[in-house]
């Protein structure tokens, strides 16, 4: 018996009453690890992403955004794949490879995924324009050499390079790291999505970025899939880094009416401007889960205290000192703050990683460098809130009438 | 002399006038005696005993615990000598509820640095003593009230104090079990050599004592 016991002890008879006291710092807690992981990923996987597009330009439908090319919903808006001919016929200067894709979120046994159309190579290259650029070879690369983003970004891991596709029958697929796993499929295994049947061709070996969590298929097969007839929601472009100081994001506007068409650049700007902005929303719940999960703390300790008056009192009689109530009543506190940090990290990890996919496409996987800042938190707010308590509890004189018992 | 009470005052504020729960009380205690303080209710039985464990402040007067000075000490030199010196049983137990029979037993000595190995040894020593080894792990509430008052004493006695104070220790018990009771504290008193001040209204406890104290109204009666 000492007094870390006596603690325990206490704490494991009124644990029923826990949740109570715990509830606001839990979920405090459980919103920033839940926010901090979706973003932790979501600034990964963009910078991973944009660099390695093997792109520099997106063309969108007018009003979409990045947001939208990243979580394919299912009323993103399309514009016509006849677009691609366009720029492939209008000889423009430094067009030096494009990728049109179809984005959708799908659901497979329960499993939501994303459902992409690409157009395989041997499609691409029958027209003109591809013919003699030597696109094809392994990795896409600008023919005027690596755009100063990806310079900046250093993404140079060949592995993360995302290769050309030279073919791709109409019911093969080729399925993400991550969404095979989950699947549990197998290459040269079959897959039924939408209620087709196809082959999957290839797993993707792992990239760590959000082409882990997708599918990818024929493109004309997903719009027929999908009922989406002959439209798209992207073109990835490949331009000279010349040919768009020049203007080549204007020339391109003026073919393709009612687009968005953005560089990286901007595209970086804007994930940054998001991330910002959740960083923000961190910010707020923290100062939120000071006050009100401290307030809420000290409640619940003020009514433990105030239920164990004569047992403090009895206390106090055969001799602990203020100084030793003081330190159960904080030592008690620590341990709530352990308990609240804990549960907070699992239910915000479980919480981002359910809704990660969700809200930002990505998979979220558990950020174990967020238990030490939950920790902190929910111990620092739990001492705050417990100081009152504790120091009242140690005002509590000695039993003053020793027939109350 | 173990006590030694000077003078010793304490008035209470009453809407309806000052009370004088204690006036004008003196006497001494040598070590080993065993005093039983008798008196009608409210004659400030309750009051005499909690100030000389310094549990509540004199009016005025003095009260030495050998060369201690009960009456002039700070909240910290309190805490040490009723942790060192005191053992107290009271009429209702004041067990813990959440702890068990040897729990409730060691806790005094939660708050000192003996290995646990020690304490739990002590404790069961005193387990033995009142008759209880085999109730070790029962909570208080599956214990009988003769049962709840037996491990009190033995929690008075782990910190192997030199007076015991305890407060109409038969008073929730009936006669058998209130005999046992001041038996185990005729005991302890006899064997160890420990000094009791047991505050009781009935006459067959009172008889246990060497110094018999009567209170009325806060005075002292008679000291036989
Ligand atoms: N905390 C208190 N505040 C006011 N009056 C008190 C208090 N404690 C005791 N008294 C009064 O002091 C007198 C003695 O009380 P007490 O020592 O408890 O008597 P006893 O234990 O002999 O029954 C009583 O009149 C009681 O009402
Ligand atoms: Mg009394």
């Amino acid at each position: 018996m000492n007094i870390r016991k006596l603690v325990w002890v206490e704490f494991m008879y009124h644990k029923s009453q826990l949740i109570s006291g715990l509830l606001a710092i839990m979920l405090g807690v459980a919103v920033i690890v839940g926010i901090r992981s979706i973003s932790v990923v979501s600034e990964k996987a963009v910078a991973i992403n944009l660099d390695n597009l093997g792109a520099n330009i997106l063309v969108l439908p007018q009003g979409s955004n990045v947001d939208n090319y990243y979580s394919a919903d299912i009323d993103a808006p399309t514009f016509p794949e006849e677009y691609v001919e366009r720029v492939a016929t209008s000889s423009l200067a430094g067009v030096d490879n494009m990728s049109p894709k179809l984005t959708r979120r799908i659901i497979i046994s329960g499993q939501k995924t994303v459902l992409t159309g690409i157009l395989p190579k041997s499609e691409l290259a029958s027209k003109p324009i591809w013919q003699n650029s030597g696109l094809f070879g392994s990795s896409l690369k600008a023919s005027c050499g690596p755009s100063p983003v990806n310079e900046s970004l250093g993404y140079k891991d060949e592995k993360l390079q995302r290769k050309s596709i030279d073919s791709l029958a109409a019911d093969d697929c080729m399925m993400g790291y991550s969404v095979a796993k989950r699947l549990n499929v197998k290459e040269n295994g079959t897959i039924v999505i939408e209620g087709k049947t196809f082959k999957v061709a290839k797993v993707i070996s792992e990239t760590g970025t959000i082409d882990d969590d997708r599918i990818f298929a024929h493109l004309h097969t997903v719009q027929h899939l999908l009922g989406i007839k002959e439209q798209i929601s992207a073109i990835e472009i490949m331009g000279c880094c010349n040919a768009i100081s020049d203007g080549l994001l204007g020339k391109l506007r003026n073919i393709l009416p009612n687009t968005k068409i953005t560089t990286i650049g901007q595209i970086v700007a804007t994930q940054i401007q998001t991330n910002k902005m959740m960083n923000k929303v961190s910010l707020i719940f923290l100062i939120i889960i000071i006050f009100v999960g401290g307030i809420s703390i000290g409640n619940f300790m003020w009514a433990n205290v105030n239920e164990r008056r004569k047992e403090i009192g009895m206390l106090r009689m055969i001799g602990f000192s203020r100084a030793v109530i003081y330190k159960m009543l904080l030592a008690k506190a620590f341990i709530l703050g352990v308990l609240g940090g804990i549960v907070g990290y699992i239910i915000g990890t479980a919480a981002g990683m359910w809704l990660g996919p969700e809200i930002a496409g990505l998979s979220v996987a558990p950020v174990p460098g967020l238990i030490g800042i939950s920790l902190l938190i929910s111990i620092g707010v739990s001492l705050i809130g417990a100081l009152i308590p504790a120091y009242l509890a140690g005002r509590i004189e000695p039993f003053s009438n020793m027939q109350e018992g | 002399m173990i006590l030694k009470v000077n003078n010793l005052h304490k008035k209470y504020q009453h809407a309806d006038g000052v009370i004088n729960a204690l006036d004008q009380i003196n006497f001494e205690v040598k070590e080993g005696a065993f005093v039983t303080i008798t008196g009608s209710s409210g004659s400030g039985k309750t009051t005499l005993l909690l100030s000389l464990a310094g549990l509540i402040k004199a009016t005025s007067g003095e009260i030495y615990f050998r060369d201690f000075r009960i009456d002039k000490a700070n909240d910290k030199e309190l805490s040490d000598f009723r942790k060192n010196h005191v053992g107290f049983v009271m009429q209702t137990f004041a067990l813990i509820p959440y702890l068990t029979a040897i729990e409730n037993v060691m806790l005094p000595l939660a708050v000192s640095r003996l290995p646990d190995s020690q304490k739990y040894e002590a404790a069961m020593d005193l387990l033995k003593l009142v008759g209880l080894e085999n109730r070790k792990n029962h909570l208080p509430k599956e214990l009988s009230a003769g049962q709840q008052q037996r491990v009190a004493i033995a929690r008075a006695l782990i910190n192997k104090p030199s007076l015991i104070l305890a407060d109409e220790p038969t008073g929730n018990l009936d006669p058998v079990l209130s005999k046992e009771i001041l038996d185990l504290l005729s005991d302890i008193n006899k064997k160890q050599g420990i000094t009791v001040l047991m505050v009781t209204h009935s006459p067959m406890a009172a008889r246990y004592g060497t110094i018999q104290i009567q209170l009325q109204d806060g005075k002292i009666n008679s000291i036989t």
